[in-house]
């Protein structure tokens, strides 16, 4: 039983990971093209499509299929709450990610709410 | 006074986002519940899993649903911070609880409550950090 919870945390892990990269490759994708401000269905379309023809969207798509099978079988094996309130830590490694490789500025402030959203999740998913 | 990027727009699009994920993950559940019975030990039992769970139709209105997030989602990061949408995106802790509360009369306990208050001041402080998105075209 304990190293079979093992395993499972480094799949949680695993999982964590794959959405983050999945996250990043479609952020920067997105980064470079650019939704002009009064958002209509029809720009959304367009803007879908435009996206579609990235490649980088394709290998977050492939980082998510990845991410999903691997949640799936952990969702068979424990609880939903106690796997997404490990899964939270998945926020710290967005936040890293965003600011080392996207270079987007995380500041005190953003730290600091991360980091309570992340005690937040803990303790709604252990009660 | 600092530049909010973050509209009320944006939040409504973010919360919607938040639905579809709660349902995708409803859906996910449902069908992975269905293959519970499965003891994983080699590669070809995950093979089994996945076929089973593909059979599924829970899986599949899960995927549909994987598919609108997706068009939600980018649209939402089209105009903030990856390191904005993901956390402030974590607003449906708070609102399932709350769905649960007013629609199935459920009762919360003081662990969770203190729990969606950390959530709550963890999404204000992101959400007053996002400042005008520094236009990365050059």
């Amino acid at each position: 039983m304990k190293e079979g919870l093992t395993f499972i945390f480094f799949l949680i892990v695993l999982t964590s990971i794959c959405d983050t990269i999945n996250q990043l490759f479609l952020k920067s994708a997105i980064n470079s093209l650019s939704l002009s401000s009064p958002i209509t269905i029809i720009k959304i379309i367009k803007f879908i499509i435009e996206l579609t023809m990235i490649p980088r969207v394709w290998i977050s798509f492939l980082f998510s299929v990845l991410s999903l099978c691997i949640w799936l079988f952990v969702l068979s094996k424990v609880d939903l709450n106690f796997a997404f309130s490990i899964d939270s830590m998945h926020y710290i490694f967005i936040a890293f990610a965003s600011r080392h490789i996207l270079k987007e500025k995380v500041g005190f402030k953003r730290w600091f709410g991360t980091i309570s959203i992340i005690i937040g999740i803990i303790l709604v998913s252990l009660s | 006074m600092f530049k909010k990027n973050l509209t009320l727009k944006i939040i409504l699009f973010l919360v919607f986002s938040d639905i579809l994920e709660t349902f995708t993950q409803f859906c996910f559940k449902k069908s992975a519940l269905s293959q519970s019975g499965i003891d994983i030990r080699i590669f070809s039992d995950i093979f089994n899993f996945l076929l089973g769970a593909f059979s599924s139709w829970f899986l599949w209105l899960g995927l549909l649903s994987v598919l609108l997030t997706f068009v939600v989602w980018s649209t939402v990061l089209s105009k903030i911070d990856l390191s904005v949408a993901v956390p402030v995106a974590s607003f449906s802790y708070i609102l399932i609880p709350l769905v649960s509360i007013i629609f199935l009369q459920e009762k919360i306990s003081l662990l969770r409550w203190s729990g969606i208050f950390f959530i709550l001041i963890g999404v204000i402080f992101v959400s007053l950090s996002s400042k005008e998105r520094q236009d990365s075209l050059e």
